[in-house]
């Protein structure tokens, strides 16, 4: 056990090391407080998070190179960490800002009070997921992300599809982290320790029964898959993303899978890198299970499934749902070839997947606010009826496609480039296929809008100045990142390195 | 087999047999019944592996509180206690590739149980582990006993909201 004085400076140092996620805590209680005391008041919590999110930004902005363990090596602060917490924090700024601007919410719920104070506990939940280091920790940081997003889900309590997401998403979520949760447990038993430095050292003085450690990692990697929705763990994905106001759609799109990557990606290196050859750019992995391969399969199926049944859905929700399972295999397939070069495009990737992905949200909550619908038929002629709307949803479907000159195709640029470096030409190809696929249903949604009901005389779509402000503030960088993208991709290549420990 | 071997394996009988009444019963009364005697079978192996306090706080947290607010909470709800829970009215196909996948786990867990070489961390001397685990619990766990804490308030939020009258 420590003397006192020695914990005291070490829980000093710790605390200084932990001001975002503690300025998130702070914003969290205020805004419950807030809430309670000023019952009238329509976006009170609203302003208190986007002000939370604001003094965490600084703190993290503080953060920036930094690179140490906290809370007994508990906590890791490092580039990589520090990054997805950036496209968490932005992410999450920009889906209170989306929240304004969405009328299902103040509609049909009784109040926000409890909205914004719930993303302001989720996005603490991701920020613990995306620095933690310890199994305990990551369990606990996936449930408190799970929790608030399983009642933001059904937040709309009088609609009944949001209620029937909200309970799927439960079921699903408690199953996956009880497996997780067993998986834990075993690898615990395995090892010894619950650290994963501590794991990785282990692994590399010890040999241990492979069977058992696959089966340990695979039911882990149940936890994580559902947060990133990757298949065979995507069940709940398309009814939950349909249900969920499409704020918290967008959020569990990008934040939650953000970190689920983060913590996969941190998970995978940390445990399994062999530290011993020097050169970790391109890890060697301990121990003789090939988990390329195992993740490359992930992909494969997330990819191909996501893809494929997107083409049938009538939805504009649940083709997004649909296309975010398949963003998250391309994601994967850069993840499979376990080296820097990889990780650095997942983070380029999610960078330029935010800006879009909450662009598209948004423009569908803009139009489901006058249409009061998401069906695509609906979508008839809205090109002519709302031109701006039109015009931003084309870019960012072209975006998500990946064609040139948008961000998108930056993102998929550097994922399959990072793939052919690594060798894996059968899974590059695979995604070119896929990517081939999903311009059908993108081009569906398109379609609708410019070239069926071209005559329609129905009222023009109405909408404020201000949200129209909010669209190109998704819309530009969109544009920009497609052209102008080398700062992004030299921050993302700079945080590839995950911090090993001591 | 020795004393503590025959305790376990009836403890594991007591948790396995009434785990069962708990999911297959059909009537919800008899399931919330049948769960007091799996907490009870639990708090007994903590009793085994010398984790007395987990044991003493297993006892009184699952079923001196939510075990018996459980119980409380479908007495006070009279129409479920009448209702028959349908658990049988899925597709033959849904089962059998639940079933099959069921049994694959299973043979998998149970040949990695048999086969593995755990990690044996050398006997401490057991006395007052309800100090050792608050001592632990404020230095090097503080995190983690920091982040349950914010956790349980999400779930406090989370739950009233749910259960307000619209």
């Amino acid at each position: 056990m420590l003397g006192l004085d020695q914990f005291i400076a070490e829980l000093n140092k710790s605390i200084s090391m932990f001001l975002p996620e503690t300025a998130l805590v702070i914003a969290f209680l205020v805004a419950l407080l807030l809430d309670l005391m000023f019952k009238k008041s329509k976006n009170l919590t609203g302003y208190t998070a986007l002000i939370g999110f604001l003094v965490t930004g600084y703190f993290l902005f503080k953060q920036m190179n930094m690179q140490s363990t906290a809370f007994s090596n508990m906590f890791v602060i490092d580039q990589f960490g520090i990054f997805m917490k950036w496209v968490i924090l932005l992410s999450s700024i920009g889906v209170v800002l989306i929240s304004f601007f969405t009328n299902e919410l103040y509609e049909k719920a009784k109040g926000v009070g409890e909205y914004f104070t719930l993303i302001i506990g989720m996005a603490f939940g991701m920020f613990l997921l995306v620095g933690s280091s310890n199994l305990i920790i990551i369990y606990l940081a996936i449930e408190t992300m799970s929790l608030s997003s399983y009642v933001l889900a059904g937040y709309t309590k009088e609609v009944k599809r949001a209620s029937e997401a909200s309970l799927k998403y439960v079921i699903f979520g408690a199953v996956s982290s009880g497996i997780m949760i067993y998986g834990i447990s075993i690898l615990f038993g395995l090892t010894g320790s619950l650290n994963l430095f501590e794991i990785n050292r282990f692994l590399a003085a010890n040999p241990v029964n492979n069977f058992a450690l696959f089966l340990s990692v695979i039911m882990i990697l149940s936890g994580f898959g559902y947060k990133i929705s990757a298949v065979p763990f995507h069940f709940w994905t398309p009814d939950v993303y349909e249900g969920a106001p499409v704020p918290i759609t967008a959020y569990l799109s990008v934040a939650s899978k953000a970190a689920g990557f983060a913590i996969l990606l941190r998970f995978f290196k940390v445990t399994f890198l062999d530290s011993v050859p020097g050169n970790d750019s391109v890890w060697t992995l301990l121990g003789s299970i090939d988990w390329h391969f195992v993740i490359a399969i992930l992909a494969v199926l997330s990819m191909t499934l996501g893809n494929l049944v997107a083409l049938w859905q009538t939805n504009v929700k649940r083709i997004l749902a649909y296309s975010s399972i398949a963003h998250a295999g391309y994601m994967l397939m850069a993840v499979s070839t376990m080296d820097d070069a990889g990780v650095a495009s997942v983070l380029i990737y999610f960078f330029m997947y935010m800006v879009m992905n909450l662009g598209a949200f948004y423009v569908v909550a803009l139009i489901a606010n006058n249409i009061g619908s998401e069906e695509i038929d609906d979508y008839n002629g809205l090109g002519y009826r709302a031109p701006i709307l039109g015009i931003c949803m084309t870019l960012f479907l072209i975006s998500l496609t990946g064609l040139p000159p948008t961000a998108g195709f930056i993102g998929k640029l550097y994922v399959f480039s990072a793939v052919v470096k690594a060798g894996y030409i059968w899974l590059a190809v695979v995604g070119v296929i896929n990517s081939v696929i999903s311009l059908f249903y993108y081009v569906k949604i398109f379609r609708n809008m410019y070239l069926n009901d071209v005559d329609s005389n129905k009222s023009k779509l109405t909408y404020s100045p201000a949200s129209i402000v909010l669209l190109f503030v998704f819309a530009i960088p969109t544009l920009y990142l497609g052209i102008f993208f080398n700062d992004i991709v030299k921050w993302a290549s700079y945080s590839a390195n995950i911090f090993m420990g001591k | 087999m020795d004393l503590v071997g025959l305790a376990f394996y009836f403890l594991a009988a007591l948790i396995v047999i009434s785990a069962a009444i708990v999911v297959f019963s059909k009537n919800i009364m008899y399931s919330a019944f049948s769960l007091m005697f799996t907490f009870f079978g639990v708090a007994g192996l903590y009793v085994l592996l010398n984790a007395d306090f987990l044991a003493v706080t297993q006892i009184m947290v699952y079923i001196g509180g939510i075990l018996v607010l459980i119980i409380f909470g479908v007495m006070l709800t009279t129409r479920i206690t009448g209702v028959d829970v349908k658990s049988n009215s899925l597709g033959k196909i849904q089962v059998g590739i639940a079933g099959l996948l069921s049994t694959i786990i299973a043979i998998s867990l149970i040949v990695v149980f048999s086969s593995t070489k755990w990690f044996l961390s050398e006997p401490k001397v057991s006395g007052d582990s309800t100090k050792l685990i608050g001592n632990e619990l404020l230095t090097n766990y503080l995190l983690a006993f920091e982040a349950a804490s914010v956790l349980l308030l999400i779930a406090i939020i989370g739950a009233a909201f749910i259960a307000r009258r619209k």
